[in-house]
């Protein structure tokens, strides 16, 4: 545990006056989404520790090279927890990572992603100057929310060194309910379950070994989660399977990729129909993400779609995210150069051009 | 606010001498631009007359007036585009209103700038009841697109106090709450995609048809960036189903630290209510005396609190509430038996502000945040300090999320009281900031707020923001003067803290 900033500092100053490219990095396990890049490693691993934690104020404010599974134990001890669900990747994802990576989990649809539970951080930016915005409040609009603006940017605005994060009470109860059904039929659904304020927390559909299977899972009150089972029906998952299936689809090892495929990832709309999707394997948020996974000889790198992201495999030297409008591609260009002058922190990780 | 909004030629602000940008539009350009206009929009749609402009001088926060060189009010979204081309083209700056219900004079019209009042893009688009969305222009008013999803078993969470005025398009630009907000977020948390016109005139999506996009998240950045860096005309916006049940109680209690107390107690032992309210000992008699639902008048604060869910989890809440405002000293509660009763509780809270002008010929509303385990400190030094500049201060504010509302009271045609009031509110404001919050939780900086703004960020901070602006608009005719501080007015502010 240690606070590193001013040492962070000095090495952003020093790679901002000799124009070197820096490769930010703590858990390393990011390294196989976005494009890959060179730069030098510059270590934030070691940048530990929870600043405050109030229980009362449902909020925590950790160094940004805190583990996910370090806060999620720290906090399952008041019965609180975060409420973005983040995948923990083997117990080396940090929250800096996770935040820079916008990594949120199965429950995604309903209780938002980091930037919806994100407060506040402090900012090393491309000049090396350490800053803070946002706060640990709840509500907060001085100034241009640059908080938020990080989520997603994969370091490529600043190097993150600490968040403040809302924070949920936990679940009294949960419960995971299977339904053998089509894809088609998960996502019709999923779609009317959504709209009926129940205490649904994830709703997946998985093709797997012959079975096609939708996974809710409900998470609550006791009574509200018990009334929520006996409305839906299907099969109750015992706890250990259920617990195993959601880890699993959460960091991403549901679908076994090997090494000559890629799987991609879609954003769209909930209610899109099955096959707009082609080769769909796994149908996730509700209807809102879906996986393909496909032989990297089945390239699409030509002209990606907008929605269609290259979650991980195939050639991570071109784009692996679909393209931008012409305007808005030079506007990213012209923020980063607001945070990053010299383009030293992880540059290209995003896009080639950013 | 009447005698307040006559009272301004004689009250110069602290913040009057903010700098305002001056426009480096020519006489020529100005005339060009004007004749442009005409051609372009309907005649109805370009006010030129000091007459028909006087509607639009200021927005919510009278005290701050300004008549502008020209209003336009478009019709479509290429009118918004041209508008925009033209204002780029002949360097003139321009302002952005929806309504004009905000709260910080961000709306406040500029000079020697064009007024773009965007109300007449107010149609709803598309409402999808499958995936719970709807697409909307910015002139849709917030209560209306609740109205208009209501049969579909639907709504809009974020319901600021004006929602029965206030329009899409500038929630987008201030990011607004609402009572709503502690559990089902801001507008930031509620918006899916936003169309802007740059300050060239080029049309931007943000945010997609998913719920996530790869890279930086500008959604967010762009809302609450109240009109400086483009145009909203269009937003695709969250809906949520209702709740099968509400239920509003209300807890009564002889000190405020008590009952800020209780909603800390609350929060820690796992519940989140949909909201949570608290008056104090003033909002109350002058809330009693205007509606009169029943509020026990002798009590220093008031807590209402909205529970929604099944049956089966309000009962399970309700019960832990109770127990929990008991347990923390309430001298009352009532839990509403009804509809009609839950919408009495509620009265009193909706109409504390007009009720608060009822007792008081002017007053002035502030809008800070601070942790909730600071709220009765903050009261306590809040009364004091209200004190010590011989004026009232009335609190009605989002207890849940501790963003308060004190409303100084004051009378304008009282030499020097209105300064004295600014003052003060300045006070309330650093003192936030003192305890950990923010100079504001959901009205935006404005005009109103400059002063605070280098008290709450430093210099690089403040550098940053200006950067990030440029980046939209390199010659900074958005919204000029507006809501981050030149470099020039830091550099006085810190040699004034310094000397």
């Amino acid at each position: 545990m240690g606070d590193l900033t001013q040492q962070l500092v000095e090495q952003i100053q020093h790679a901002h006056a000799t124009k070197t490219a820096l490769n930010i990095q703590a858990g390393n396990t990011k390294a196989s989404l976005g494009r890959h890049t060179s730069g030098q490693v510059i270590d934030v691993s070691q940048h530990t520790g929870v600043l405050s934690y109030n229980p009362t104020e449902l909020v925590i404010t950790a160094r940004a090279g805190t583990k996910i599974e370090y806060l999620n134990d720290l906090l399952a001890q008041t019965q609180q927890r975060l409420p973005f669900e983040p995948p923990a990747f083997a117990g080396e994802a940090t929250i800096g990572g996770t935040v820079a990576a916008n990594q949120s989990g199965p429950s995604r649809p309903w209780f938002g992603s980091v930037k919806d539970s994100l407060l506040g951080l402090g900012l090393i930016n491309g000049y090396g100057q350490a800053m803070q915005f946002g706060g640990q409040v709840m509500k907060n609009v001085a100034g241009f929310d640059v908080t938020r603006l990080q989520c997603g940017a994969m370091g490529g605005l600043g190097l993150i060194t600490q968040v403040s994060i809302k924070l949920l009470p936990a679940f009294k109860l949960t419960q995971t309910l299977t339904f053998e059904m089509t894809a088609q039929a998960a996502l019709d659904t999923m779609q009317h379950w959504s709209n009926l304020s129940l205490p649904i927390t994830g709703m997946c559909h998985f093709q797997n070994k012959g079975q096609s299977l939708l996974y809710v899972r409900l998470q609550g009150g006791i009574s509200g989660v018990e009334d929520a089972q006996v409305f839906l029906g299907g099969e109750s998952l015992l706890p250990a399977k259920a617990d195993a299936f959601w880890q699993a689809l959460n960091q991403g090892t549901l679908m076994q990729r090997q090494d000559h495929q890629t799987l991609w990832c879609w954003g769209g709309p909930s209610d899109a129909p099955f096959n707009s999707v082609p080769n769909t394997c796994m149908i996730n948020w509700a209807g809102a993400q879906r996986w393909v996974l496909e032989d990297t000889s089945n390239t699409r790198s030509q002209g990606l779609e907008k929605s269609l992201c290259q979650y991980q495999g195939g050639n991570r030297l071109g784009e692996v995210n679909g393209t931008v409008s012409v305007p808005q591609k030079a506007l990213q260009q012209r923020i980063k150069h607001a945070f990053d002058p010299h383009s030293i922190l992880n540059a290209g990780r995003v896009y080639s051009w950013m | 606010m009447q005698a307040l909004q006559s009272s301004l030629s004689d009250h110069a602000l602290p913040i009057s001498s903010a700098p305002i940008r001056t426009s480096t539009a020519t006489a020529k350009n100005v005339a060009l631009l004007i004749h442009e206009l005409q051609q372009l929009l309907p005649a109805s749609s370009v006010i030129l007359s000091t007459e028909s402009q006087r509607p639009f001088e200021c927005d919510g926060l009278a005290v701050y007036q300004q008549l502008p060189l020209i209003t336009v009010i478009p019709e479509t979204v290429d009118h918004v585009q041209a508008i925009l081309r033209l204002c780029h083209l002949y360097q003139v700056p321009l302002v952005p209103r929806g309504a004009g219900t905000g709260l910080c004079a961000g709306a406040m019209p500029h000079a020697e700038g064009v007024l773009l009042v965007m109300t007449k893009l107010n149609k709803i688009l598309h409402i999808n009841a499958n995936a719970a969305t709807a697409t909307v222009q910015p002139g849709v008013r917030n209560l209306a697109l609740t109205e208009a999803v209501q049969d579909l078993g639907l709504y809009y969470a974020p319901d600021p106090s004006s929602q029965i005025a206030c329009t899409i398009g500038g929630n987008v630009a201030e990011n607004s709450g609402g009572v709503h907000c502690l559990k089902y977020g801001l507008t930031v948390n509620n918006v899916l995609q936003v169309k802007l016109i740059t300050i060239e005139g080029q049309l931007i999506t943000l945010g997609g048809e998913g719920l996530d996009e790869p890279g930086m998240d500008l959604l967010s950045l762009f809302i609450g960036s109240e009109g400086l860096l483009g145009v909203v005309v269009e937003v695709k916006v969250k809906l949520l189903p209702r709740a099968p049940r509400v239920q509003v109680l209300m807890a009564a209690y002889d000190s405020v630290t008590k009952a800020g107390d209780a909603v800390a107690a609350l929060i820690g032992q796992g519940i989140i209510p949909a909201g949570l309210e608290m008056m104090d000992h003033l909002a109350i008699s002058a809330a009693e005396d205007f509606v009169k639902v029943g509020y026990p008048t002798e009590a220093q604060a008031l807590l209402i609190c909205e529970l929604d869910g099944t049956d089966a989890e309000v009962e399970e809440q309700l019960a832990v509430v109770s127990e929990c405002f008991k347990e923390h000293g309430a001298t009352s509660i009532r839990i509403a038996k009804n509809a009609t009763e839950a919408q009495a509780l509620w009265q009193g809270r909706k109409a504390a502000f007009p009720a608060v002008g009822r007792i008081s010929p002017d007053y002035y509303c502030m809008d800070g945040t601070i942790p909730r385990g600071k709220v009765g400190y903050v009261l306590t030094r809040i009364q004091e300090l209200a004190l010590n500049y011989g004026l009232r201060v009335a609190n009605v504010f989002h207890a849940g999320d501790g963003n308060l509302h004190p409303l100084i009271l004051f009378d304008a045609s009282i030499d020097g009281q209105l300064e004295q009031a600014e003052l003060l509110g300045g006070d309330i404001l650093t003192l936030c900031v003192d305890v950990g919050g923010t100079i504001t939780g959901e009205h935006g900086v404005g005009l109103e707020k400059m002063p605070q703004m280098p008290y709450q960020f430093a210099d690089a901070e403040l550098a940053q923001f200006r950067r990030l602006k440029e980046a939209f608009d390199s010659e900074c005719l958005l919204n000029p003067g507006k809501g981050i501080p030149t470099l020039k007015y830091c550099q006085e502010y810190r040699s004034l803290q310094h000397g």
